[in-house]
């Protein structure tokens, strides 16, 4: 855990070189969002929920369903 | 696929003809296509024009002496451009010039009085300009500020990133001679322009066919007069007041439209040889025709 | 054009560049165009396995589900997004774990099939300014047994330079439990549960083609929180939960393809805790075609009061295999294919568990699930 939070914090000050805002056309590409396809995302999160003991973690909860 | 219909559209904006053609398999969205576009060219317009009178480069002139004004990313990238073509141009290219147009009546036929250009000089600066990424201020009340050296190119580039946005892979923007391509298609099937002729109205110089990118075109043909024999454009040196006498016509391609047309309006106001010399060093496609209408440069069948 | 650029050159490019036209499509822009998308999928779970099972092998769960998503913008920086999901469920649910007379645990199913369906209904405004985005989110669920009304704010701010981007999240929902009488006796006839989270974020970009962010989120669950159909299941009534999350991605030019990755750590005071790994590669075929392999290793701790056989003479008790130790590899394909302003998508996924490929130790409830999964897609831009 405190390596995880050592090599978070290492990454973000690092000097990374300014990327340009015109050099940024990968980074808007879909599969370089953190939810590239919000419909399945969510039919998965809410499986996953239903299933297992942990939930969450990628944005606020939002409500439950009462899924089995 | 090689039978996607092509539209031609003319309209006129920016004070010159304008004309949009793409291929485009779907008329309703050809429809959309035009509106958004021509939205694009009248938003830019409205907000550039120094001929009306509540654009923001208004505000920012009927400001001058005064308060500064806000400004907005766009239009801080684009006093951030202008700065780069004053520096490039070792002043020569300067926002602030546009009023020795109150001096020169290119339809008179008549010089000006050395006296009218001399008291409208102190007017003129770009380095005392008060500006950043936020605001503008004009030090001295009568200086004024005007975008028609860059916002027709950007418009260009703004207009083919509209079609490209709408999925048109085969098009070509043209705003009264400066040219941008929208889309990956025209590399396959390259958009045959032609270069207008510096002394002939309607006739072209040369032809050049345009795949990708953009071509963007200045001349001393747009307005001029002859006195006693010599011939005065309407391109002026901001440090004399006085028409330059440098190239007839210069034409870039570059991958954008604006830095085509900055590079074309550095060259038109250079001294002729100094111009050829500094285009041979730019690293553009570029041709040019001299006062002699000699032509030089890289590209173009005559 | 010159391999090498001139410093004339260079100078102008780069001042022309900054102009908001050559931005290119920002990710976080307001949305240009109406956006429509659905889904339909089909989920089906094994049946139980008969040597696990009292009164031998038996149906589990399936469900049927639509998903409909309409991205609108509204205005020049507002844009209105509404979700609706249907689902129809059918089948089985574990209802209690007994010891056979070999002392092994043996799951007993709820026996008649449950029948219900439900319906999810998802608005979200949302207001994009220069530097990020907000949006206001209400969810509504409704079944049978249970619905729930949800509220949620969140929020991006990028830094001067556009290299960070912080986010926010905050939620809250109230959900209302009433049992379904009749397939077995419920431990409630009626009762609810709050649940309020937060979250917070950093993404940073590493470079032209890479991308990272880390996150931490708190959940604090307050109510009834046991499962109401459960015959052994008395769960504390509250819950505090808290999750760290990191996600890369990072494009490769050749051979055109992304690589995603997301890892979260969970861990919670009823003693749950468990690592999730996403991996996915997505791979450009062409102009329009999308491959894109994923796969999800999951493992869980058990909960404190978890037994396969419950105490029910304890304060706490469960017996439900969500709350048991296992490990979980999910494996799937998705396919996209663009045509024009279309786009159909289908996805396929297997998910499996086994006690022994979790990275913590405990029993193996005889009631853990298997399922698959296919998903059909169509979307199309109004463009």
């Amino acid at each position: 855990m405190k390596q995880l939070l050592f090599v978070s914090v290492a990454l973000l000050l690092c000097g990374c070189e300014t990327v340009q805002p015109w050099e940024r056309g990968t980074l808007a590409k879909p599969e370089m969002q953190w939810q590239a396809d919000p419909m399945e995302i969510s039919l998965q999160a809410q499986i996953n929920a239903s299933k297992e003991a942990s939930s969450g973690g990628q944005g606020a909860a939002g409500g439950g369903c009462g899924c089995n | 696929m090689n039978q996607v219909p092509l539209f031609d559209h003319d309209f006129r904006a920016m004070g010159g003809p304008c004309r949009l053609r793409f291929a485009c398999a779907d008329d309703a969205l050809a429809a959309r296509v035009i509106a958004a576009a021509e939205t694009e060219i009248r938003r830019l317009e409205q907000k550039y024009s120094r001929y009306l009178p509540d654009s923001l480069v208004s505000t920012i002139n009927r400001a001058a002496g005064a308060d500064a004004v806000p400004i907005d990313d766009e239009t801080a990238g684009l006093l951030g451009f202008a700065d780069t073509l004053w520096q490039q141009s070792d002043g020569l290219f300067d926002l602030t010039a546009g009023i020795l147009r109150r001096a020169w009546d290119f339809k008179s036929g008549r010089l000006p009085a050395q006296a009218a250009i001399d008291c409208l000089l102190p007017l003129i600066g770009w380095q005392r300009v008060q500006w950043d990424a936020s605001s503008i201020r004009l030090p001295a009340a009568g200086m004024e500020i005007d975008f028609g050296g860059c916002v027709k190119e950007y418009a260009c580039d703004s207009v083919a990133a509209v079609l490209a946005r709408h999925g048109i892979e085969r098009g070509l923007v043209d705003l009264a001679g400066d040219m941008a391509v929208a889309g990956a298609g025209s590399a396959a099937q390259p958009w045959p322009v032609g270069i207008r002729h510096p002394r002939q109205s309607g006739a072209a110089i040369a032809t050049f066919s345009l795949a990708a990118g953009s071509l963007a075109s200045s001349g001393d043909y747009e307005r001029f007069m002859v006195v006693d024999g010599r011939r005065y454009g309407h391109i002026l040196n901001p440090l004399t007041g006085w028409p330059v006498q440098g190239l007839a016509a210069v034409s870039i391609a570059a991958p954008q439209c604006l830095v085509a047309g900055g590079s074309a309006t550095i060259a038109m106001l250079k001294p002729e040889g100094e111009a050829l010399a500094w285009l041979a060093e730019l690293g553009l496609p570029w041709f040019a025709v001299d006062s002699a209408m000699e032509c030089h440069g890289e590209f173009g069948e005559r | 054009m010159a391999a090498e650029k001139r410093p004339a050159l260079l100078a102008l490019t780069s001042s022309a560049l900054l102009l908001p036209a050559y931005q290119g499509v920002r990710a976080d822009a307001a949305p240009e165009f109406i956006e429509l998308g659905m889904r339909y999928s089909k989920y089906e779970e094994d049946n139980t396995q008969g040597s696990k099972t009292f009164g031998g092998s038996s149906q589990r769960y399936d469900i049927d589900a639509a998903q409909f998503h309409l991205l609108a913008p509204v205005a020049d920086n507002w844009a209105v997004a509404v979700d609706v999901q249907w689902e129809d469920m059918s089948g089985a649910s574990p209802w209690f774990v007994g010891a056979s007379l070999d002392g092994s645990p043996k799951v007993i199913m709820s026996g008649a099939s449950i029948e219900d369906t439900r319906t999810e209904v998802s608005v979200t405004t949302r207001y994009y300014y220069d530097r990020g985005n907000a949006g206001f989110n209400y969810v509504r669920s409704d079944e049978d047994d249970y619905d729930s009304n949800a509220i949620a704010l969140d929020g991006s701010f990028n830094s001067a330079d556009g290299m960070t981007t912080y986010s926010g999240a905050i939620s809250t929902s109230r959900d209302d439990i009433e049992p379904t009488q009749g397939s077995v006796p419920t431990n409630t006839l009626k009762n609810d549960k709050d649940i309020s989270s937060a979250w917070i974020g950093v993404s940073r970009i590493i470079s032209k083609n890479a991308i990272v962010r880390f996150g931490l989120a708190y959940t604090y669950r307050e109510g009834f929180l046991t499962d109401p159909y459960k015959k052994n299941d008395k769960r504390p009534d509250e819950r505090n939960e808290w999750a760290v999350s990191a996600g890369y991605r990072q494009y490769f030019l050749w051979p055109d393809g992304a690589l995603q990755a997301d890892y979260r750590y969970f861990d919670d005071d009823w003693g749950v805790a468990s690592h999730t790994l996403n991996l996915a590669w997505h791979q450009n075929l062409w102009r329009d075609t999308q491959l894109i392999p994923f796969m999800r290793y999951y493992s869980q701790g058990e909960a404190d009061f978890f037994a396969n056989i419950a105490d029910t003479d304890k304060r706490y008790y469960a017996d439900d295999y969500r709350l048991s130790s296992f490990g979980a590899v999910t494996v799937g394909l998705r396919v996209r294919q663009q045509i024009g302003n279309w786009a159909i998508s289908a996805v396929g996924e297997r998910y499996e568990t086994d006690e022994s490929w979790g990275v913590y130790s405990g029993a193996e409830s005889p009631a853990l699930v298997n399922y698959w999964r296919y998903s059909f897609g169509l979307d199309y831009v109004f463009r």
